[in-house]
C-alpha cells in the first residue's frame, strides 16, 4: 500500500516537474536600432528592477515579460534576477499596489507578439525562446541564457 | 494457354514502352503543381500567423483599454488567539481595501485606496454608539491626482501614504511576512499625508536614487481639521545599489497643540534572494511650547527566508514612547510562516511575544488568509 502511494506521488511530483521545465534557451531580444549589440545580466537585471529607466540615448525603456505559468519566464528569472516567477511577480505587485513601480513590465502570453511588439518599438526589450527570436527581422539578440 | 500467355507479354512489352512517357507526362506535371500547392500553403500560414498575431495584440489592446476603471486591492481574515488580559480570541475580517486607478489621460492618474477595516457596519440603529463600539473602520488611505510626465518624475496632490522608511510605504499585506506591524510604525511618522508631494529618481556612479519631498497639513490633521497655519515639511532619500539599498526620512511639524515635532529615520535593505533582511530606526524629537519635552524612539530588524512557496520570517521589535519614562519601552518577537498557493495567495501563521516594561507581558498568535485581487 505505502509502495503504492510512493510511488504515484513520485510520479506526481516527476510528471508536474517534467511538464513544467523548460530545456532550451532563452534569448533576451531588444529592438535592432538599439545601439546595444550585447548586454550583461547585471544590465539586464536592472532594467527589469527598475533601476534603469531609459536607454543612454534618453528613450524610455518598455519591459516585456511573459506569463508567469511560462516556463521561459522561469528560466529568464532564475537566471537575470535570481528569483522564482512567483517572487519577481509579488514584488512588481507590491510595488503596483503601492504606486511606486515606476515602469512595469508589460505582460504578454504570446511569445511572437513580443517578438513583434520589439520589432516595433524603439526602447522596448523581451525575451523568448531562441528559436523564436533567430532571424527575426526588426530584432537584435543581446543575451542568451540556458536553464 | 500459349496463347493468353503471348498476348500478356505482347500487353506488358507494350505497356513497359509506353508507359514510362504518359508517367514522366504526369510527374512532371504533378510535381509543379505539388510546388505551387506548396507555395501557397506557405503563403496562408503566414497570413493565417499574421491574422493569429493581429488577433492576439488586438486583444491584448483592448484589455487595455477596456479598463475604464482599473479596481484591485487585498483582503483578509484571521484567526487571532492572545493570552493579554481583556482580550479573547476571534474571527477576523480584518483588511477589505480596493484601490481605483484611472489614467485620466497618457501624463495624469487618479489613484484610490478604500479601506474597509473589520467589516464596518453603517446603520441608523448604531448612530448612537459610542466610539468604542462602533464596528469597523471606513478609511480613505489614499486619493490623489498624480501628473507623471517622464518616468523619472511625478506629482502627486491630495492623501498620500507618508514617504518614510520601508514599512509606511511598503506594508500590504499580502506582500509581507506578518499580519501586525512593527510597533514604531505608524507612531513616529505619520501613516498618511494630506497635501502635495513630488518625487525624482535618477542614476549615477551605478547608484540609484529614489527621492521624495512633501508639504502636508501635519499628523492627525486632515482637511478642515488642521487648525493653524503651519505645514509639515518632509523628504525621504533612498540609494539602491544591486541587491542594498539604504536611506533616510525627515519630517517636520508644529501641530494644533503647538507642539513641535521633529522625525528623522534610517533604513536599510538587503535583497539576496532567497534571504531579505530590512531594518528601521526612527527617533522623533516632541518640543511642546510650555511643559518638558519628550523623545520616542524605535527599531526594528527582519529577517525573511524563502523556499519553495514557503517563506519563514522573525523579527526584532522595539519601540520606546517616552525616552524620559523608565517603564515605558516595549519589545516584540515575532516568528512567521507563510506558505504562497499562488502569486496572490498567501497563509500566514505568526507568532509575537510582547514583552512590556511595564510588565504586562503577552503572547500572540495569529493565522490568517491574504488574498490580492486584480491584475497586479
Amino acid at each position: 500500500m505505502y509502495r503504492v502511494v510512493f510511488a504515484t506521488v513520485s510520479f506526481a511530483f516527476f510528471a508536474f516537474h517534467a511538464a513544467t521545465a523548460f530545456a532550451g534557451t532563452v534569448a533576451v531580444i531588444v529592438n535592432s536600432s538599439n545601439a546595444h549589440k550585447s548586454m550583461s545580466a547585471g544590465e539586464i537585471r536592472g532594467l527589469y528592477t527598475n533601476a534603469t529607466l531609459e536607454w543612454p540615448d534618453g528613450t524610455p525603456v518598455t519591459l516585456y515579460d511573459l506569463a508567469i505559468s511560462d516556463p521561459v519566464r522561469s528560466v529568464f528569472s532564475e537566471a537575470v534576477l535570481s528569483k522564482s516567477p512567483i517572487k519577481a511577480a509579488e514584488e512588481w505587485a507590491h510595488l503596483k499596489i503601492t504606486n511606486q513601480a515606476k515602469n512595469p513590465p508589460i505582460a504578454i502570453k504570446s511569445e511572437a507578439l513580443i517578438v513583434r511588439r520589439v520589432s516595433r518599438e524603439k526602447g522596448a526589450i523581451g525575451y523568448v525562446t531562441l528559436e523564436a527570436a533567430r532571424q527575426k527581422e526588426g530584432v537584435r539578440i543581446v543575451n542568451i541564457f540556458q536553464n | 494457354m500459349k496463347t493468353s500467355f503471348k498476348a500478356m507479354l505482347f500487353i506488358m512489352l507494350l505497356s513497359f514502352f509506353l508507359a514510362p512517357p504518359v508517367l514522366a507526362q504526369e510527374e512532371t506535371g504533378g510535381g509543379s503543381e505539388l510546388e505551387k500547392l506548396r507555395t501557397e500553403n506557405e503563403e496562408i500560414r503566414k497570413r493565417l500567423d499574421t491574422l493569429e498575431l493581429d488577433n492576439e495584440e488586438a486583444r491584448h489592446s483592448f484589455g487595455m483599454l477596456s479598463r475604464f476603471v482599473e479596481v484591485s486591492g487585498y483582503a483578509d481574515a484571521e484567526f487571532y488567539l492572545t493570552d493579554k488580559d481583556g482580550e479573547s480570541s476571534r474571527f477576523r475580517v480584518r483588511h477589505l481595501s480596493l484601490f481605483f486607478i484611472k489614467d485620466i489621460q497618457k501624463e495624469w492618474k487618479l489613484f484610490s485606496e478604500i479601506e474597509y477595516e473589520d467589516a464596518p457596519l453603517i446603520e441608523s440603529a448604531h448612530t448612537t454608539d459610542d466610539a468604542a463600539n462602533v464596528q469597523g473602520k471606513l478609511f480613505v488611505e489614499q486619493m490623489y491626482v498624480e501628473y507623471h510626465p517622464d518616468l523619472a518624475w511625478d506629482i502627486r496632490f491630495g492623501r498620500f501614504l507618508t514617504p518614510a522608511g520601508i514599512w509606511n510605504i511598503y506594508h500590504y499585506p499580502p506582500y509581507v511576512p506578518t499580519q501586525e506591524r512593527p510597533l514604531m510604525v505608524r507612531k513616529i511618522f505619520p501613516q498618511v499625508s494630506d497635501g502635495v508631494q513630488a518625487r525624482y529618481s535618477f542614476n549615477t556612479g551605478g547608484y540609484t536614487f529614489d527621492t521624495h519631498l512633501y508639504a502636508a497639513n501635519g499628523a492627525g490633521n486632515p482637511g478642515r481639521l488642521d487648525r493653524n497655519e503651519n505645514k509639515a515639511m518632509g523628504a525621504r532619500l533612498n540609494a539602491g545599489h544591486g541587491a542594498l539599498s539604504s536611506g533616510i526620512s525627515l519630517y517636520a511639524e508644529r501641530d494644533n497643540s503647538g507642539v513641535e515635532r521633529r522625525a528623522a529615520g534610517a533604513h536599510f535593505m538587503a535583497n539576496l534572494s532567497p534571504f531579505k533582511f530590512q531594518a528601521e530606526y526612527q527617533y522623533r524629537d516632541n518640543d511642546p511650547e510650555t511643559g518638558a519635552g519628550f523623545i520616542d524612539r524605535g527599531f526594528y530588524a527582519q529577517v525573511m527566508y524563502d523556499i519553495g512557496a514557503w517563506t519563514f520570517a522573525a523579527r526584532y521589535d522595539w519601540y520606546d514612547p517616552d525616552s524620559g519614562s523608565k517603564d515605558a519601552d516595549m519589545f516584540r518577537y515575532t516568528g512567521a510562516l507563510n506558505y504562497h498557493f499562488a502569486e496572490n495567495v498567501v497563509a500566514k501563521a505568526e507568532y509575537n511575544r510582547n514583552e512590556l516594561e511595564s510588565g504586562e507581558d503577552y503572547n500572540e498568535a495569529i493565522f490568517s488568509i491574504v488574498v490580492a485581487i486584480g491584475d497586479l
